[in-house]
C-alpha cells in the first residue's frame, strides 16, 4: 500500500513531495532558491529551519545540539516522513514592546529592561534585534535575563556616536520592536556535572549573564567559571551583584581580566580575582586543557574567534564551543 | 570482494573520531595552517570530515573533479601534499589503525595528487 503524501509548508505554500525525495531537492524542483553545495549532508551550506512536524534523524546529524533543539536541519539529507513546516534561517516573528526601565551599570554601560511581549519564547542568553520604530533603526542585543521573568533585560554599550545607544539611554517609556530570538548561546540540560567556562569581554557579559543563571536555575553541580574582561576595573561592572550571587555557589569562581590598574585593585577581593592580563592568557593559564568543558565566549568578533580556535586546539569539541561575537555596526 | 577501509575502520563513527584529531593536526602544522585557518571552523571541520571519508573509501566520496575545483585557486605545492599526507597517517596511527589499513587510505588520498598539486 502506498504511504499517503507527505507535504512541505514553506513561506505560506504547500508542496507535496515525491516518495523518498529531500527537502531539497523538492524546494528546487519547484523553483525555489536554496543554498547547497555537497548534497550529501557535510557542508551544511542548505541549512533551513523547521518549526512544526518531526524531523528525521540523519537530517541532524552533525549539527550543534543547540542547533537541532530550535529545529535547524540540513535540506539534502532531509526525507521527511511526516509534513513539516519549514522557513529558511533567518524567518522571524516581530513583537511590539516597551522599554520599562534604563540604569547605569558602568561609566559604558546602560542596563535596559524591556516588557516581555506576549508569545516571546527564548532561551536566556540568545540575542534579539532590537528596533527603533520611528525610522526601522536596528541593533542586536543578548539577553542576560531568564524567560520566566517579566522584563527582559539587554546591556547596552555606550558608543561616542552610537545612534541606538545614545537613544535607548533615555527611551524610557518608548516603544520598541523585537525579533528573534537567535543564536546558540545558552545552557545546555542534562549534563549538571560538566565544568563550564563562560568568558567575554565589555556587554559580552549579558549572554554570560543568561547562561550563568540557567545553570544555577538547573542546580548546575559543575565547575563554574566565569572570566570578564575590560580594560579597567570600572568596566567589570555586576561586580557586586555577581559577588552576592555566588555566595551559595561553591562551584562558581570569578576572574577579572584587566589591562590597566594599580595593584591594590589587583589580586582576591572576595570571590573575584583580577589580574593585568588579557582575557586569552588569564583564561589558559587556567585552563590549559578543555578536554571535558563546554564553554561559551562572547563578546568582540577577533577575540571570540582566536579563542574558539584557541580553545579548540587545547581540547574542546567544537559542538561545545558556542559563540556570540558582537558585530559592530559599520558607521554608528 | 573486501568491505571498504570505511567499513572496516567502523563508519561514521571511525570518522567522527578521526577528525577533530587530524583538524587539529594541520591547524598546528605551520606549513598549512593558514589554508585550513578558516574562521567558520564548523564548515572547515565539514570539509574535513568529507576528506577522510573519501580517504577511507567510504559513502559521499569527493568526486576528482570537485577536488579540481576545491584546490585550484589555492596554488598547492608537493609538499603541501605531502604535509597533509603526514598529518593523516600521524591521526590514523594515534587512533591505533593497522599500518596496513594506513597505507590503503594513503593510496587513495595519493590517487588524487594530480588534482590538487597544481605548481
Amino acid at each position: 500500500m502506498r504511504e499517503t503524501v507527505k507535504v512541505l509548508r514553506f513561506e505560506g505554500q504547500d508542496y507535496p513531495l515525491e516518495e523518498g525525495e529531500s527537502v531539497l531537492d523538492c524546494l528546487l524542483r519547484h523553483g525555489q532558491p536554496v543554498n547547497s553545495l555537497c548534497r550529501s549532508g557535510s557542508c551544511q551550506s542548505c541549512l533551513l529551519r523547521a518549526t512544526a512536524g518531526t524531523l528525521p534523524a540523519p537530517a541532524q546529524t552533525g549539527l550543534k545540539d543547540a542547533w537541532k533543539q530550535q529545529g535547524f536541519f540540513l535540506a539534502c539529507v532531509c526525507r521527511p516522513r511526516e509534513d513539516l513546516t519549514i522557513e529558511r534561517c533567518d524567518a522571524a516573528a516581530s513583537y511590539d514592546s516597551v522599554v520599562e526601565r534604563v540604569t547605569p551599570l558602568s561609566p559604558n554601560v546602560i542596563g535596559v529592561r524591556l516588557a516581555r511581549p506576549l508569545g516571546f519564547e527564548f532561551r536566556a542568553g540568545q540575542f534579539l534585534q532590537l528596533s527603533r520604530p520611528s525610522d526601522g533603526l536596528m541593533r542586536p542585543y543578548s539577553i542576560a535575563s531568564l524567560p520566566g521573568e517579566d522584563e527582559l533585560e539587554l546591556h547596552v554599550a555606550l558608543l561616542s556616536d552610537g545612534q541606538m545607544s545614545g537613544w535607548l539611554r533615555g527611551a524610557q517609556g518608548q516603544g520598541v520592536s523585537l525579533r528573534g530570538p537567535f543564536g546558540e548561546c545558552f545552557y545546555q540540560e542534562g549534563e549538571p556535572e560538566r565544568p563550564l567556562v563562560l568568558a567575554g569581554t565589555g556587554t559580552g557579559l549579558a549572554p554570560l549573564l543568561g547562561v550563568l543563571r540557567t545553570a544555577v536555575q538547573h542546580g548546575h553541580r559543575g565547575e563554574i567559571s566565569l572570566f570578564h574582561g575590560s580594560p579597567q576595573l570600572s568596566g567589570i561592572y555586576l561586580r557586586a551583584e555577581l559577588e552576592a550571587f555566588s555566595e551559595a555557589l561553591p562551584n562558581l569562581r570569578l576572574f577579572g581580566s584587566l589591562l590597566s590598574g594599580p595593584e591594590a585593585e589587583l589580586g582576591t577581593h572576595g570571590r573575584w580575582r583580577f589580574e593585568l592580563a588579557p582575557l586569552d592568557q588569564l583564561l589558559f593559564s587556567r585552563h590549559p586543557k578543555l578536554d571535558n568543558h563546554r564553554l561559551f565566549v562572547c563578546g568582540q568578533p577577533a577575540l571570540v574567534q582566536s579563542l574558539r580556535k584557541r580553545a579548540y586546539l587545547a581540547g574542546a569539541s567544537l559542538s561545545r564551543i558556542h559563540c556570540d561575537a558582537f558585530a559592530a555596526p559599520h558607521s554608528a | 570482494m573486501s568491505t571498504s577501509i570505511y567499513d572496516r575502520l567502523g563508519g561514521e563513527a571511525a570518522v567522527d573520531a578521526a577528525v577533530d584529531i587530524f583538524y587539529r593536526k594541520v591547524l598546528a602544522d605551520d606549513r598549512i595552517s593558514s589554508f585550513f585557518d578558516d574562521v567558520d571552523m564548523d564548515r572547515q571541520r565539514a570539509k574535513q570530515k568529507a576528506f577522510l571519508t573519501f580517504a577511507f573509501g567510504g559513502p559521499n566520496s569527493y568526486a576528482g573533479k570537485d577536488m579540481r575545483a576545491a584546490h585550484a585557486r589555492m596554488n598547492l605545492t608537493e609538499q603541501h601534499f605531502d604535509a597533509v599526507m603526514e598529518n593523516l597517517g600521524a591521526t590514523l596511527t594515534e587512533l591505533g589503525v593497522a599500518p596496513a589499513l594506513i597505507g590503503e587510505a594513503a593510496a587513495i588520498a595519493l590517487s588524487v595528487k594530480g588534482d590538487i598539486v597544481t605548481r
